[in-house]
């Protein structure tokens, strides 16, 4: 196999616009591409302060530091000049590792790059801003760069002790903190010390688990996936890197760096990645245990922690099997390109699906996957989908894409999940979904994903269901439940921010503000208060997803208040939730969101029935407004007992004014009625004078005789 | 089964009544059925030609043909209670003027006070409804035009959510 050194690897693609590109190729697997040009700032940018401590000069790259996603500047420490900082700008809309970011930042593990801190910043390059973190900066620079300048050598005696007893230590660490590492590649190891003793890992939050990894680093399942589905993983992942790692330290060079990725991963799967990696090159024999241990591509028979610290210690250690993967000893041709396996096969029909239904459909694939292969309720399984896609026809059940997901999840039950092109992990859909839609704007299949229940498809081909598989089912059904409802705070967008706990806000309103935390939002809203169109309400699908999901807080009620097709309530509701987070996340006055959205109040003021309540509310709006006080103005406008007031006003004067109209017709429809009784009262009270009278002149009379 | 008071028209109790009334002051106080008699024709006349059911032209003549009447009863009560000075009553012309008179002071009354009384409601009712227009204005202003397109229902149901609110 060709020989490269090790450097060539680090190819980096100067990009425009400052932008990651779409990854190349309809199959999604195209490795992750370097990060924007336009992030190296001209000197003529002034230093950017982080936190109010740490400055970081545009000016002053650091490029043998950069990463495929980040780039690297130099940091000075503000209350510290002595300290050695670096910081690392995060590419914008690619999600960042926001949990180990926060987790590596309280507890430092040896023998990883130690966080010292991080914020989303204003990036004059950029202009917007994006997450910085802040590393200490290591000394002693990359391995493999001093390894190439061989101003150190690594030996197989070197190797247990100085390289993989640290990291394979750290690595358990994070483990024991339900992490994983999932960047150990060559050019990420760093020395901290300008000594070159100490070995860390270099820098891994600045992109999702394994999107900057090359397929050769990731283990087969994950490697078939395209980059930003390669998933959170665990520490069987890390081993596998750290055994490729070796491998590559060790020799100098890639063993397979002329292979494309197709062609590697096709070998992988024909022959085992041990085979394709280590097959023709001159593995220590001491090492070769170990490394056929931890490049296993059964994830459950790779080597673990106690099976490196065994070897590494000289205990007794578990030998692994020399076992060839499951191929049929016929292959089966598609699109010229002869399979032995079922996952290589798998792995071809999802870059073609509408070839892969001619070839399942035929008679031969299914002689090949019963015979050949020896898997016949496999067969019987992919034959069954066949019939019920026919029966489905009207249905997306029906389509290529649907049998294609289908058969595939059959045929490589381990593999990624494949639908439309979209090649996942479950637990990368997340970050997948993020790529589609932020940088490809095309989030209709990765929806598609869970509208249709494809990852079904996976999970019931799956030959046993582990913890880790019941509990990634888990998270992507309460994603499905999430996106079955189309009121505000659900759907795709508050899929999407589930599903990445690093990735910030993407609505237009605070897209360049680079919100990650929560309590970004409102001055980002207030700062954008004087850019946009503010005729239109301040949350949008985008920012209600993302308060959603980031708010720890019960904001149900407010939800619901906004999911109203009345306007007053509807309004209501937003600047009810508004100013509940400016309570609870105790944020500065926002005079611009607060004009904003008193703007936007005309049917809450409306909602009164009492003219001069409105009056009053439409004179105090404008002094609350300047106070920039949301909970004042929810106050003001949401008073329960003034709202009663009008309600109960409003009732009354409507049965008042209702009883004045019947009274009114009651007179004016009397008519001749009334003259008739009037005049018949009028007659009556004539008898009644007269009788009257008749009555006292008589009792006059007989009174007068009697005196 | 009760029994009818009347037969085709006629009120057999009222008959009776008169009758009797006709038979004790034969009886007992002639005179003064001669001058009842003569003095209250006029009511008598009214009884007949007033065909309402509360008889109230009747009561007007007839409350007032008494007052010209009763001053000579009287006067045949406290006098000479003889047939001849209940005769030189009704031959006498101011006498049966005055009963007459009354009588048709009462039916005066009854042609004039109606109307007074028919146009006076009138004017009472008017006024209610102005006033209730008044109100009705007042209320659209002060709550506006929906307060007059609010049906009862819709009251009904801001109360009741107001109520659970």
């Amino acid at each position: 196999m060709a020989e490269l050194p090790l450097e060539t690897e680090e190819t980096a693609s100067d990009l425009p616009e400052g932008l990651i590109p779409p990854e190349i190729g309809d199959d999604g697997d195209a490795e992750p591409v370097e990060t924007l040009q336009g992030q190296v700032a001209p000197a003529s940018y002034g230093p950017v302060v982080l936190r109010e401590r740490y400055l970081i000069d545009p000016g002053k790259p650091i490029v043998e530091l950069d990463t495929p996603s980040a780039k690297a500047y130099v940091v000075e420490d503000g209350r510290d000049l002595s300290s050695q900082l670096y910081g690392l700008v995060c590419t914008p809309g690619l999600p960042v590792r926001l949990n180990d970011i926060k987790a590596l930042k309280i507890g430092h593990i040896d023998n990883i790059l130690p966080i010292i801190d991080w914020d989303s910043i204003y990036w004059p390059a950029l202009g917007q801003k994006t997450v910085v973190v802040v590393f200490v900066r290591p000394l002693g620079g990359r391995v493999t760069d001093k390894l190439a300048q061989k101003e150190i050598k690594i030996n197989e005696y070197d190797m247990p002790q100085r390289v993989i007893a640290p990291l394979a230590d750290a690595l358990e660490k994070l483990s024991n903190m339900d992490q994983a590492y999932r960047a150990i590649r060559p050019d990420n190891l760093l020395f901290l010390d300008e000594r070159m003793e100490e070995i860390v890992l270099g820098p891994h939050v600045t992109a999702p688990a394994g999107y900057d990894q090359p397929v050769l680093l990731e283990p087969l399942d994950r490697a078939m996936a395209q980059s930003a589905g390669r998933g959170i993983g665990d520490a069987r992942d890390d081993i596998y890197a750290l055994g490729v790692t070796i491998v590559l330290l060790l020799l100098g060079y890639n063993p397979v760096a002329k292979m494309k990725d197709d062609e590697l991963l096709k070998a992988r799967l024909e022959h085992g990645s041990y085979m394709t990696i280590c097959g023709s090159a001159r593995i220590p024999m001491q090492l070769i245990e170990p490394l056929r241990g931890m490049l296993a591509d059964d994830a459950s028979e790779r080597w673990d922690f106690n099976e490196i610290s065994n070897w590494l210690t000289g205990q007794k250690i578990n030998h692994l099997k020399k076992r060839l993967p499951d191929r049929s000893e016929t292959y089966f041709k598609f699109r010229s390109m002869k399979h032995y396996s079922a996952q290589s096969l798998a792995w071809h029909f999802a870059k073609h699906p509408n070839d892969a239904v001619m070839a399942i459909n035929t008679e031969e694939f299914q002689i090949w996957m019963t015979r050949g292969l020896d898997e016949p309720e496999k067969a019987e399984a992919i034959y069954s989908a066949v019939h019920a896609v026919k029966f489905n026809a009207d249905s997306y059940q029906g389509t290529d894409d649907y049998l294609v997901a289908q058969a595939t999840a059959i045929m490589d039950p381990h593999g990624p999940i494949r639908y439309k092109g979209l090649a996942f992990m479950p637990d990368g859909y997340g970050a997948m979904l993020a790529s589609e839609w932020i940088r490809n704007s095309n989030q209709q299949p990765a929806g598609e994903v869970l509208s249709h229940d494809i990852c079904a498809l996976w999970y019931d081909a799956q030959p046993k269901m582990t913890k880790e598989l019941l509990d990634s089912q888990m998270v992507i059904n309460q994603l499905r439940s999430v996106l079955a409802i189309r009121d505000p705070g659900y759907g795709l967008e508050r899929v999407l921010y589930e599903g990445n706990p690093g990735i910030s806000c993407q609505s237009p309103y605070v897209a360049k503000d680079g919100v990650v935390l929560i309590e970004h939002l409102l001055p980002a809203l207030d700062n954008a208060a004087n850019s946009v169109d503010t005729s239109v309400q301040p949350v949008d699908g985008h920012v209600a997803a993302f308060v959603a999901a980031r708010f720890d807080e019960d904001i149900q009620p407010h939800l619901k208040a906004m999911a109203s097709g009345k306007a007053d309530t509807s309004i209501l509701g937003t600047l009810s939730l508004l100013a509940f987070m400016q309570s609870t996340l105790r944020t500065p006055d926002v005079l611009g969101l607060s004009s904003w959205i008193g703007g936007l109040l005309g049917p809450a003021i409306n909602a009164y029935h009492n003219r001069q309540t409105r009056e009053e509310l439409e004179r105090d709006i404008p002094r609350l407004v300047r106070k920039g006080s949301l909970p004042e103005l929810v106050n003001l406008i949401n008073d329960p007992a003034k709202r009663q007031e009008d309600k109960e006003g409003f009732t009354a004067c409507c049965a008042e004014w209702l009883d004045a109209e019947v009274e009114i017709r009651d007179i004016e429809d009397a008519g001749e009625e009334r003259l008739n009784k009037a005049e018949q009262s009028g007659q009556q009270a004539a008898a009644m004078i007269s009788i009257f009278i008749a009555l006292t002149v008589i009792t006059v009379l007989i009174i007068a005789e009697i005196l | 089964m009760a029994m009818s008071n009347t037969s085709e028209g006629l009120n057999w109790n009222l008959i009776l009544g008169i009758g009797l009334v006709l038979m004790l002051l034969t009886a007992f106080s002639l005179p003064s059925l001669v001058v009842f008699s003569v003095g209250l024709l006029p009511t008598g006349v009214a009884l007949i030609i007033d065909r309402s059911d509360q008889r109230t032209g009747t009561f007007c003549v007839g409350g007032m043909n008494l007052c010209g009447v009763f001053p000579y009863v009287m006067k045949l009560w406290t006098g000479k209670h003889t047939l001849t000075a209940a005769m030189e009553i009704i031959s006498d012309v101011l006498s049966l003027l005055i009963m007459y008179g009354a009588a048709g002071f009462g039916w005066m009354i009854f042609l004039t006070i109606p109307p007074v009384i028919a146009t006076f409601l009138s004017i009472i009712a008017q006024t209610r409804v102005k006033v209730l227009r008044a109100t009705q204005q007042e209320i659209i202003v002060a709550w506006g035009p929906e307060v007059a397109n609010a049906k009862q229902t819709d009251t009904d149901r801001d109360a009741s959510s107001s109520n659970e609110g």
